[in-house]
């Protein structure tokens, strides 16, 4: 579904990404993890077809990303990072423009727009009375999200998409990208909160400075680096070994 | 004796809070509040080279004061504190709201040991610090006109420094003021659409005003002939410190004592009121800003209201592609509700206003009702061509915004070009601005012709450019609506391609109005029309094709 050869992505004289290849089929749930500035936001947002690749190739549900961008952009969902919205619109008009921008005719439209809402437990009148700009986090989250998914995508990539979601609803996304996966989907989600990463992912693939450190199921991927969990095996790979000691520096400074 | 290389560097007595948060909400305000949304090479190196540069600017436009170098120290002193007044209002009116209630700010520092009354004394110290600043600057050149002037001396200079200084506190205090009434009166829920209001209201007058007064002056042709006892006189504030000026470094008539009393007065309890007395009121609205606001009803009215006129011809003809649609429906939503667009946009449209509505007014009183001959009707025509700069200066400044970053969306959707996505915007911009004011400029232009269409027909081979000079900042895919954060709209070049689109409407109006002297005036409309309808359809295209350009 997904196939990546050896992209890569200048900025000036720096690799934001440096020859990235990797394959992922259909009805994977892929954890894309990195630290800060390892370039995980330039990859999605390459793959979505928002940003032009330097180099390399990719081809994104069997559209090439250089020759078929507006297919590729077409047959992917994209929850971004910053999780911004048009705060003076309605949360209801939000989706219906999102909607009209992938030609979904107005009712079909709205029928999924009500699931979604029962999905995320909203009620509709929130969703055409109140401005976005009034909604809290979590609920602003929850129509990105369901923005994303409006256009039934075969691949969906999530950037951080539980950032501001309280548990019940992000025990609810999580169920609901398992079952998109089962129906064929591929999902790609980048997350700092491994824990989760571990427990939902089919499979990881850790990149650092651009480049590829680490690709496979995560019980592999431990169970070979003996590190325990994701996370202990995540902080040895990007440079976080010596965490204990800094932390141990740093309370030191109240002491003095 | 060398010092102990191993010893401590002696470090620096600690600020106190209030002199952090002076600093704080100073550094803030001069680098701008959305500079998360610049490139690493846009960000200010320098706050102080910014604000030189807006000091120096301020200096140069205040040298237009010394044209009045020999005249009266009162009329020198009045247009000086007029355009003061003018500048100031215009800077404190559009940043009040911003720098007194801002709901990240209040996220960061409420929770702080740091008293909400000590947050308003830090923003009001660096408003008024601010706007001292730029009126030095603006009034430099003015001191020395002043020691020129037909009854004026060395006292002027500081005379009129301290009438600058009441005149920035008053003009600080003022929008204080009106924020905390709002406040007051109309808590909370109400506080962000009125104080919209209030501002657009505010920056309108103060824009019109200065167009408009330094006019009215220009009608008295000798200003030596104006008196200080007029009866209009106490109702200007800028009269006030004018008095002020007049009273201690002038004439010293006892009407610019009264003057001057008024101004000191009023702008000693405005300060009473702003800073003393309704100081509660801010900090209960300080702490109420973080809260969630309720539904806005309005808002369901409105959706219904613009969804409806999308959904029935001629609007769903002419809106018939679905993201185009969208796109006028953001554009309108934004142009309704957005409080910084609506800050940004309508004062920003209001003092281009003010020129063809002079030109119309010239125009009438040199023609009367001969039939559009000569100069009136160029004045007319000139009026109508100069209405084209509307959509092309609201187009331009639409397409920022504090919301920039969810216009990530369009590039993420299908969407070949930002074509179809300036089209609704650009046809948004069309209905719901230019529409209104070519109604009432043709209506205007009507009753000036006595009810004969003359008028209205010299309006037209301006407007004919209309939708051809909204086309022009969509060229090369730019433009697209609510894509640019709202600090990169300062550093915008939008000057050049104003000027050209100013100087061919100035070279239509005046080939028309020709055409219309020698009788030929409906073959020029044919051809106009015929060669306005070629450009457009190449201008489109062009448009329509252009690709997106680069996010780097």
């Amino acid at each position: 579904m997904i196939s990546v050869q050896n992209l890569t992505k200048m900025f000036g004289s720096q690799a934001a990404v440096d020859g990235l290849s990797f394959e992922i089929p259909a009805g994977q749930i892929v954890g894309f993890l990195g630290p800060n500035g390892a370039g995980k936001s330039t990859t999605l947002k390459m793959l979505t077809g928002m940003i032009e690749p330097t180099s390399g190739s990719a081809t994104v549900a069997g559209c090439d990303l250089r020759t078929q961008v507006i297919e590729v952009k077409r047959r992917v969902g994209f929850v971004p990072e910053s999780g911004a919205v048009f705060e003076s619109l309605t949360g209801l008009e939000y989706l219906e423009m999102v909607a009209a921008l992938y030609g979904i005719p107005q009712a079909a439209a709205l029928a999924r727009i009500r699931q979604f809402i029962a999905f995320f437990d909203l009620s509709f009148a929130t969703l055409t009375d109140k401005l976005l700009g009034a909604y809290s986090k979590g609920m602003r989250r929850k129509v990105v999200i369901t923005a994303a998914l409006l256009h039934n995508p075969p691949v969906v990539f999530f950037d951080e998409p539980l950032d501001g979601l309280d548990a019940n609803a992000a025990v609810g996304f999580k169920t609901l990208i398992q079952t998109l996966a089962r129906e064929g989907r591929t999902i790609v989600y980048s997350s700092h909160i491994l824990d989760v990463v571990e427990r939902v992912c089919d499979r990881v693939i850790i990149i650092d400075k651009g480049k590829l450190l680490l690709d496979g199921r995560p019980e592999t991927l431990v169970a070979q680096h003996q590190s325990g969990t994701l996370e202990h095996l995540f902080t040895s790979l990007t440079g976080g070994a010596e965490l204990e000691q800094r932390a141990a520096d740093f309370a030191k400074t109240f002491r003095a | 004796m060398n010092a102990d290389p191993a010893a401590p560097p002696p470090q620096k007595p600690a600020r106190t809070p209030e002199q952090t948060l002076r600093h704080l909400f100073l550094t803030l305000f001069l680098r701008g509040r959305s500079a998360r949304g610049l490139q690493k090479s846009g960000v200010p190196q320098s706050v102080g080279k910014k604000l030189a540069w807006t000091l120096i600017l301020y200096a140069a436009i205040g040298c237009i004061a010394l044209v009045f170098r020999h005249q009266p120290v009162f009329a020198l002193s009045l247009y000086l504190h007029g355009m003061t007044l003018m500048f100031l209002g215009m800077f404190v009116a559009a940043s009040a709201g911003e720098v007194l209630f801002n709901q990240q700010e209040a996220d960061i520092l409420l929770h702080r040991p740091v008293a909400p009354r000590a947050l308003l004394w830090a923003k009001i110290a660096v408003l008024v610090q601010i706007s001292l600043w730029l009126a030095g600057a603006f009034n430099l050149a003015g001191l020395f006109a002043g020691i020129s002037a037909a009854n004026g001396g060395w006292l002027y200079p500081p005379v009129h420094a301290l009438s600058t200084v009441l005149e920035a506190l008053f003009c600080t205090g003022s929008v204080v003021l009106m924020y905390q009434l709002c406040l007051r009166w109309f808590g909370r829920e109400r506080l962000d659409g009125l104080m919209t209001t209030a501002q657009v209201l505010l920056a309108i007058t103060v824009v019109a005003g200065g167009q408009i007064v330094p006019r009215m002056m220009g009608q008295f042709g000798d200003l030596s002939r104006l008196a200080t006892d007029s009866w209009w006189l106490p109702l200007l504030p800028p009269a006030w410190f004018a008095g002020l000026d007049d009273a201690l470094a002038g004439s010293g008539h006892g009407s610019s004592w009264l003057l001057a009393a008024v101004g000191l007065a009023v702008t000693g309890t405005i300060l009473w009121l702003a800073f003393g007395k309704l100081a509660n009121d801010y900090v209960a609205g300080l702490q109420a800003i973080g809260e969630t606001s309720p539904a806005a009803p309005a808002a369901r009215a409105r959706r219904c209201w613009v969804g409806r006129l999308t959904a029935v011809p001629p609007l769903s003809w002419w809106l018939h592609d679905s993201v185009s649609r969208a796109s006028f429906q953001l554009t309108v939503a934004y142009l309704l509700r957005d409080r910084d667009m609506k800050l940004r946009i309508y004062p920003g449209i209001a003092p281009m206003l003010v020129m063809p509505f002079i030109m119309l007014l010239q125009g009438h009183g040199m023609n009367g009702r001969q039939g559009g001959q000569g100069m009136g009707g160029f004045g007319i025509a000139f009026a109508g061509a100069y209405l084209g700069l509307i959509p092309m200066l609201a187009l331009s400044m639409i397409q920022y915004s504090q919301h920039w970053q969810a216009a990530d969306l369009f590039r993420a959707a299908p969407l070949a070009s930002p074509g179809a996505l300036y089209h609704g915007a650009r046809r948004a911009v069309l209905l719901c601005l230019v529409l209104p004011l070519v109604a009432v400029f043709g209506l205007l232009a009507w009753l000036l012709g006595g009810g004969a269409g003359t008028n209205l027909l010299l309006l037209l081979p301006g407007l004919i450019l209309v939708p051809l000079y909204a086309l022009i900042p969509g060229l090369g895919g730019r433009a697209i609506p609510l894509s640019q954060s709202t600090e990169s709209a300062k550093s915008a070049g939008r000057g050049l391609r104003m000027i050209w689109v100013m100087l061919s409407s100035f070279a239509v109006a005046g080939i028309a109005s020709w055409f219309w002297s020698i009788g030929w005036f409906w073959p020029f409309l044919l051809v106009e029309t015929l060669v306005v309808a070629g450009l457009y359809a190449l201008l489109r295209h062009w448009v329509n094709t252009t690709r997106w350009p680069s996010m780097e």
